[in-house]
C-alpha cells in the first residue's frame, strides 16, 4: 500500500465511525429524550395522552393516598393547574406534602399521570431544580428565607 | 492562630506560583540553566505551603474550631472523627483546596524526578503547572475561601450532609481528584513540548507513567463513586448517566485513549500530534468536569446566573486554559516533525481504531451531557437526557471496540496478519461460543442481552489469558519452562492483560444485571417478600439512637428455598441537626451476587414498605474496575517505564527492547 | 507576637526557595547543556546497572545505543551553548532575585490582608476551648437521654428534663416536641404548659402564636398566678395591638408577684415601654434575668452572633427583620432602632426589602426609627 492509500484508509475509517456516531446521536435525540413539563405546561403545550415526559411540581397538601400494596396516588400542582399521579413503589426519602418532586412516566388521559419513577434527587432546599426554576418563573418561590436556621 | 497561618500560607503559595510560572519560562527561552533550576525548588515550596494550609484546615475540623465558617457549615462536634476529617473535602471550599493540594503534589513529584525528565522539559512543564495553580489559588482565595472566620463563634456546627457521612465517600473524592488532576501533568508536558517545539518518543515515555497513574486512580475513583451510589442512594442502581458521573467518565475515556496513543508514539514514533491534542483534551475535560460540578450550573442554570462569582470564575479558567492550549496547539503543532505512517493491519493500526472509538464514544457522552444545558440556556426548554440516550449511542460504539480488543492485543507491531491472529484465538472463539450457547439454553426465556454480554466478557478475559499462554507455552519445553517464561514477560505486558481482563469482568457484571429481579411490598412483622429465588421475612422493626442520628431498623431474614441464609438490616435514618432523612440499604453478599433490601415508609397499620432485589454477579462490576486499576499499577512498575517515574534513582532506561 | 514571627519565617523560607538555586549558579553552570545532560546521565546509569548486573549486556548495549542516538539528536537542537555565565546571566539573576524578594511578600501580604482576618492575630478568640468541652459533655448527656427516650417514649419525666437542654442547644422544635410529649404523659400542669408555650414563642422569634396563646391560657386556667403564662399573655395582647389590655396584664402580674420575684424588673421595663404608670420599684431587685427561664444571656448571645454576621457580611431583609424583632423581644429598643437604621442603609437599593423593614418597624412600634 502506498503512503497515500494508507492515509486514505485511515481517513475513511475515521469518517465512517464518525458518521455512525452522528447518526446514532441524531436518532437517539429524536427517540429517547424526555421533556420536562409542569402541570400548567400540559395544557399550554397541549400534551397528548400517551406521551412520556417528566412532570414536576409541588405535591398538593392532603392529596396523598396510600393504597394497598404500595400503590400511591397524589396530586402535583403548580400555580395554575393540578395533575393526578399514580405510582407504585417506594417513595424517595424527601417526598412530603407541599414539597417539590419530579415524576417520570406517561400521561394516561388528560389530568391523569402514571409515574414509574419519582425522583429523589434534589438540592439542599428539597427542591428539584426544574421545579424550582418553574416556580421561580411563576413567582411562587421564596428562596431560602424560610429555610434559614432558627439559631446561629 | 493556626488557621490564620494556613490562610497566609495559601497567599504565599500564590506568590511562589507566580515565580514558578515566570522564571522557568524565561530560563528556557534564554537558555539559562540557573533560572530553569528555580522551577523544582519553587514547586516544592508551593507544595509545602499548600500542604500546610490543608493541614491547618484539617486541624480546625478535628478540633471543631467553630470560628471558621467552613467548619460551622460542615461539621458538628458529635460527628465521628473519620467524618470530621473527610468533612474537610466534603464541601465546596475544602474540595477545591484538596484539588490544588493534589495539583501541587504532582508538581512536587515532577520536581523531584530530576533523573527522569530533561531539565528544559521539566522547567517548561512546571511553569505550565504553575499557571494552573495560580488560577485555582485565585479562585479559592477570592470566591471559595475555606478560612473565612465567624466571630463570635457559634456554639455548634450545622453538620455535614448525611449522604456524605459514609466511608465510601470519604475516600472517593481524593481518588477521583488524583485522577482528574493527574492528567494536568500530561497536559503540562504537552504544552511544554509545544512551547519547546520538540517532541519525540522520549517525551511519550516520560508522559506515559503519569497518564497511567492518573488513569488508574480515576478508574478507582469512578468505581468507588459508583459503588457508593449503589448502596447509599437506596435504589440499587450503580450508574445513572447523571451529569456528575459523566463529568468523570469523559476524562476517563479520553485518558484511556491517551494511554494507548502514547504507546504507539513510544514504540513507533507516530501519532505525535494526535497524542498532544489528546493530552490537552483530556485535561480540558477534567476542567470541564470541575466546572460542571463546582459552578452550580447543574443544580440550576438559573442559580448559576444569579450567583455568578464562582461559576463565571471557573468558566473563565476553563476558557483561558482550553482556549490557550488549543491556540498554542494550532500555532505550534504544524512545526512538529510528523511521525511515520503505518499499515492498517497492525498493533498500531488497532490502537488507532481504539482511539477512534474511545474518542467518538467520549464525544457522544459530551453531547448528551451538555446538550440539555445548552438547550435550556438558549430556548428555555427543559429536557432530560438519560440512560436510553446513552444506551443508544454509547453502547454501539463501545461494543465493537470490545470485540476488537483481543484481536488488537494479539496483533504484531508494524505488520500484522489478521488471519494468523484470528487463528491464535480459535480456542477462545470456540469456548466463548459454547459458553454463550449454554447460557442461552440454560436461562431459557430470560433476556437475550445477558448471555450475549457475558459471552463478550468471557471473550475478553479468555483473550487476555490466551495471550499470556501462547507467549509462554510451547509443547516441547514443558510446564515449568512456560511458567518461567510467563514470569519473565515484561510487567507492562502483564499489566495490559490484567487490565483487559478487568474490562471483561466488568462487562460480565454489567451484562448480568439484566438477570436482576426485584420484589416490592408492604410487610407486617412475620410476612415475607420474594425476589427470584430469594425470600425475605420481616423479623422486627426497632428504633435506635446514635450520636448524630436516630433510625428505625428493619431486620430481615433472607431465605433461599426455605433455608435461612442470614439476616440483613435496612434503616430509615433521621439526621438530627439537619433534620434530613436518609435510607440505608441492607446488603448481603452471596458469592459474587448480592441480595439488596431497602426500607420505605412506615404505614399507619404497622407495616413497612420493602424493596428487595437479587443482583447476580453484580460485584464483578467493581471487582473488574479494581482489576483494571491494578493492571495499570503493575504496568507502572515496569522497569522500562521507570525512566519517566519519579523517585527511582536506580532507574534503568532500557530503551530499545521491544515488547515482543 | 509569636504569630507575626511565624509568618515572617514562612515568608523568608518561601523567598529562600527561589534564591537558593540562584545562589548555586556556579554549580549549575558547570553542568553542560541541560538538553544533553539528561542523556549523558542516562548512559552513565546504564553502565552502572551493567556493572551491578541489573542489566543483560545485550540489553545494556541496545539501551546505550538508543540513548546515544537521542544525545546526538539533542545536541545542536538549541544554540548548543548555555547561557549561565557572563554579564546577561548575572543581570537575569539579579532581576529574578529582586522579583522574588518583592513579589512574594507583597503579593502574600496583600492577598492575606484583603481576604484574611489579620485583626484576629493580635486578639485571638480565647474563650473558645472552654466552651467547647462544656458543649461536648452536654452533647454526650443529651445523646444518653435520647437513647433512653427512644426506648421508653412514655417517660414524661425524661422529656421534661431534656426539653430545657434542647433550648440551650438551640433545637427549639425538638424542645417543643419534648414538652408536648411531657404534657401528654404527665398531664397538663401550669408550669409545663407555660414552658411549652414559651418554647413556641422562642421558636417564632418572640411572636406569640395562637398555639402558644392557647397553652398559656390553659396554664392560667389551671393556676391563675402562673407568672410566665400571664407575662406572655400580656405580650400576646401587645402584639395583637391591644395595648391597654397588655398594660393591664402587666400591672396585674406585677401586683400579684412577690416584690423580689426575678421577673418584676422585666415587667416594669415593659410597662415603662408601653408608657404605663409603673408602681414604685422595690430596692431588692436588680436587673436579674427575667421571666424567660433560659435566660436572656442565651438569647443575647444568639442575637449578637446574628448582629455581627449581618454587620460583617450583610444579609437578607428577613434576617434584618429577625434581628430587629429579637432586640425588641429582649427589650433593647434602642438597639432595635439602630438595627432598623442599619438595615435601611444596607438594603437601600432594594425597594421590597425596605418595605419589609418598614412594616416590621411599624409592627414593633419603632416609631423613631422611621426615616
Amino acid at each position: 500500500m502506498t503512503r497515500k492509500q494508507r492515509r486514505l484508509t485511515l481517513i475513511g475509517v475515521a469518517g465512517c465511525v464518525l458518521a455512525i456516531a452522528i447518526g446514532l446521536v441524531l436518532y437517539a435525540m429524536n427517540d429517547t429524550i424526555v421533556f420536562f413539563n409542569s402541570p400548567a405546561d400540559i395544557q399550554a403545550k397541549n400534551v397528548q395522552p400517551g406521551t412520556r415526559f417528566r412532570l414536576g411540581g409541588l405535591v398538593k397538601e392532603g392529596t396523598v393516598v396510600r393504597g394497598s400494596d404500595q400503590q400511591i396516588s397524589f396530586e402535583v400542582m403548580d400555580a395554575e393547574a393540578t395533575v393526578k399521579v399514580n405510582y407504585k413503589g417506594l417513595l424517595p426519602d424527601l417526598f412530603r406534602e407541599g414539597q417539590g418532586i419530579v415524576a417520570e412516566g406517561v400521561l394516561e388521559q388528560p389530568g391523569f399521570f402514571r409515574a414509574d419513577t419519582v425522583l429523589a434527587k434534589h438540592d439542599e432546599n428539597y427542591m428539584p431544580r426544574e421545579v424550582a426554576d418553574t416556580l421561580k418563573k411563576q413567582g411562587h418561590w421564596q428562596g431560602e428565607a424560610q429555610a434559614a436556621p432558627a439559631t446561629q | 492562630m493556626l488557621v490564620e497561618a494556613g490562610h497566609f500560607a495559601l497567599a504565599l503559595a500564590l506568590g511562589l506560583s507566580l515565580i514558578q510560572f515566570v522564571v522557568p519560562l524565561w530560563g528556557a527561552r534564554s537558555n539559562d540553566p540557573v533560572l530553569m533550576a528555580v522551577a523544582p525548588t519553587t514547586a516544592l515550596a508551593v507544595l509545602g505551603c499548600i500542604a500546610f494550609a490543608f493541614f491547618a484546615l484539617t486541624v480546625a475540623y478535628v478540633t471543631s474550631d467553630f470560628s471558621v465558617l467552613n467548619v460551622v457549615e460542615n461539621s458538628h462536634s458529635t460527628k465521628p472523627m473519620i467524618y470530621k476529617i473527610s468533612g474537610v473535602w466534603g464541601n465546596h471550599e475544602g474540595s477545591m483546596l484538596l484539588w490544588v493540594l493534589i495539583l501541587a503534589l504532582f508538581g512536587g513529584v515532577v520536581a523531584l524526578a530530576k533523573s527522569s525528565v530533561p531539565a528544559r522539559l521539566q522547567a517548561n512543564t512546571l511553569a505550565v503547572q504553575a499557571a494552573i495553580t495560580i488560577a485555582f489559588l485565585l479562585f479559592i482565595l477570592t470566591t471559595s475561601n475555606p478560612f473565612t472566620r465567624v466571630i463570635p463563634a457559634p456554639a455548634e456546627g450545622q453538620d455535614l450532609n448525611p449522604l456524605l457521612q459514609d466511608p465510601g465517600l470519604a475516600i472517593h473524592p481524593p481518588l477521583l481528584y488524583i485522577g482528574y488532576v493527574g492528567f494536568s501533568i500530561s497536559f503540562a508536558f504537552a504544552c511544554a513540548a509545544l512551547i519547546d517545539g520538540r517532541i519525540d518518543a522520549v517525551w511519550a515515555r516520560i508522559v506515559r507513567p503519569w497518564t497511567l497513574g492518573a488513569w488508574a486512580f480515576l478508574t478507582l475513583g469512578i468505581a468507588m463513586g459508583s459503588y457508593w451510589a449503589y448502596y447509599e442512594l437506596g435504589w440499587g442502581g450503580w450508574w445513572f448517566w447523571d451529569p456528575v458521573e459523566n463529568a468523570s467518565l469523559m476524562p476517563w475515556l479520553a485518558g484511556t485513549a491517551l494511554m494507548h496513543s502514547t504507546v504507539v508514539m513510544e514504540k513507533r514514533d507516530a501519532l505525535k500530534v494526535w497524542t498532544i491534542l489528546l493530552a490537552i483534551l483530556t485535561f480540558s475535560l477534567s476542567l470541564l468536569g470541575t466546572f460542571l460540578v463546582r459552578s452550580g450550573v447543574l443544580t440550576s442554570v438559573h442559580s448559576f446566573a444569579v450567583d455568578p462569582a464562582r461559576g463565571s470564575f471557573i468558566l473563565g479558567i476553563l476558557i483561558i486554559f482550553i482556549g490557550g492550549s488549543l491556540a498554542l496547539f494550532a500555532w505550534r503543532a504544524p512545526m512538529l516533525r510528523q511521525g511515520g505512517l503505518f499499515a492498517p493491519v497492525s498493533r498500531e493500526g488497532a490502537l488507532v481504531l481504539n482511539n477512534l472509538f474511545l474518542a467518538t464514544a467520549c464525544a457522544t457522552v459530551f453531547v448528551g451531557t451538555l446538550y440539555p444545558l445548552a438547550l435550556e440556556v438558549m430556548t428555555g426548554e427543559k429536557i432530560s437526557v438519560g440512560a436510553p440516550f446513552f444506551n443508544a449511542t454509547f453502547l454501539p460504539l463501545i461494543v465493537p471496540l470490545l470485540l476488537l480488543l483481543p484481536l488488537g492485543q494479539t496483533l504484531a507491531w508494524k505488520r500484522g496478519n489478521l488471519l494468523g491472529t484470528a487463528q491464535r484465538l480459535y480456542a477462545v472463539f470456540g469456548i466463548v461460543l459454547l459458553a454463550t450457547m449454554a447460557l442461552l439454553a440454560f436461562r431459557h426465556g430470560g433476556p437475550v442481552a445477558a448471555p450475549l454480554g457475558i459471552g463478550l466478557g468471557v471473550y475478553l478475559v479468555l483473550g487476555s489469558l490466551n495471550e499470556i499462554v501462547t507467549r509462554s507455552w510451547s509443547k516441547e519445553k514443558g510446564l515449568s519452562m512456560a511458567w518461567r517464561k510467563a514470569a519473565g514477560l515484561p510487567r507492562s505486558t502483564w499489566g495490559t492483560f490484567i487490565a483487559h481482563a478487568g474490562v471483561g469482568l466488568t462487562v460480565i457484571g454489567i451484562a448480568a444485571t439484566a438477570w436482576g429481579v426485584e420484589g416490592l411490598g408492604s410487610l407486617k412483622v412475620g410476612e415475607s417478600l420474594r425476589a427470584g429465588a430469594y425470600e425475605a421475612r420481616l423479623e422486627r422493626v426497632t428504633p435506635r439512637v446514635e450520636a448524630n442520628y436516630r433510625e428505625d431498623v428493619a431486620v430481615l431474614t433472607v431465605l433461599r428455598d426455605g433455608r435461612e441464609m442470614g439476616t440483613l438490616e435496612t434503616m430509615k435514618r433521621l439526621y438530627v441537626t439537619r433534620g434530613m432523612p436518609t435510607t440505608e440499604a441492607g446488603i448481603m453478599t452471596i458469592g459474587l451476587g448480592q441480595v439488596y433490601a431497602s426500607v420505605g415508609e412506615m404505614q399507619p397499620d404497622g407495616s413497612v414498605g420493602i424493596r428487595l432485589y437479587h443482583k447476580p454477579l453484580v460485584l464483578l462490576i467493581w471487582i473488574g474496575s479494581v482489576v483494571m486499576a491494578l493492571g495499570g499499577g503493575i504496568s507502572l512498575t515496569d522497569r522500562r517505564l521507570r525512566i519517566g517515574a519519579p523517585a527511582r534513582a536506580k532507574a534503568a532506561p532500557v530503551a530499545a527492547v521491544p515488547a515482543e | 507576637m509569636v504569630i507575626w514571627i511565624i509568618l515572617l519565617v514562612m515568608t523568608a523560607l518561601a523567598v529562600m526557595a527561589v534564591l537558593w538555586p540562584l545562589s548555586r549558579h556556579r554549580a549549575i553552570a558547570v553542568q553542560v547543556d541541560p538538553d544533553t545532560q539528561f542523556y549523558r546521565e542516562q548512559i552513565a546509569e546504564i553502565e552502572r546497572d551493567l556493572k551491578r548486573g541489573a542489566l543483560m549486556p545485550a540489553e545494556a548495549e541496545a539501551a546505550k545505543a538508543e540513548a546515544g542516538r537521542r544525545l546526538l539528536r539533542a545536541t545542536g537542537t538549541h544554540s548548543g551553548e548555555t547561557a549561565a555565565v557572563g554579564e546577561p546571566a548575572l543581570r537575569r539573576r539579579r532581576a529574578v532575585s529582586a522579583f522574588a524578594l518583592s513579589a512574594i511578600p507583597i503579593l502574600a501580604l496583600a492577598v492575606y490582608g484583603a481576604y484574611g482576618s489579620p485583626h484576629l492575630l493580635t486578639h485571638p478568640p480565647t474563650a473558645q476551648v472552654r466552651q467547647q468541652t462544656e458543649q461536648l459533655d452536654l452533647m454526650r448527656a443529651v445523646a444518653q437521654i435520647e437513647s433512653h427516650l427512644a426506648q421508653n417514649p412514655q417517660d414524661g419525666r425524661g422529656w421534661e428534663v431534656v426539653a430545657p437542654v434542647y433550648i440551650r442547644m438551640g433545637r427549639l422544635d425538638d424542645a417543643a416536641k419534648a414538652y408536648e410529649a411531657a404534657i401528654r404523659h404527665l398531664g397538663p400542669e401550669p408550669d409545663r404548659l407555660a414552658n411549652y408555650g414559651e418554647v413556641l414563642v422562642l421558636a417564632k422569634n418572640g411572636l406569640v402564636s395562637a398555639e402558644a396563646q392557647a397553652a398559656f391560657e390553659q396554664a392560667v386556667k389551671l393556676d391563675r398566678t402562673s407568672p410566665k403564662a400571664r407575662y406572655y399573655l400580656a405580650r400576646a395582647a401587645e402584639q395583637d395591638g391591644q395595648v391597654e389590655k397588655a398594660k393591664a396584664g402587666y400591672s396585674e402580674l406585677l401586683a400579684m408577684s412577690p416584690a423580689d420575684a426575678p421577673w418584676t424588673a422585666v415587667v416594669r421595663q415593659e410597662l415603662t415601654r408601653l408608657g404605663a404608670p409603673v408602681p414604685e420599684p422595690q430596692p431588692a431587685l436588680a436587673g436579674q434575668g427575667g421571666a424567660p427561664q433560659i435566660g436572656a444571656e442565651d438569647i443575647a448571645r444568639m442575637v449578637s452572633g446574628l448582629a455581627s454576621r449581618l454587620e460583617a457580611q450583610g444579609g437578607t431583609a428577613e434576617e434584618w427583620v429577625r434581628l430587629m424583632r429579637s432586640y425588641a423581644v429582649l427589650g433593647q429598643r434602642d438597639k432595635a432602632i439602630e438595627a432598623a437604621k442599619r438595615a435601611r442603609q444596607a438594603l437601600a437599593q432594594d425597594e421590597k426589602a425596605l418595605e419589609t423593614i418598614d412594616t416590621m418597624a411599624r409592627e414593633l412600634k419603632l416609631t423613631d426609627a422611621q426615616p
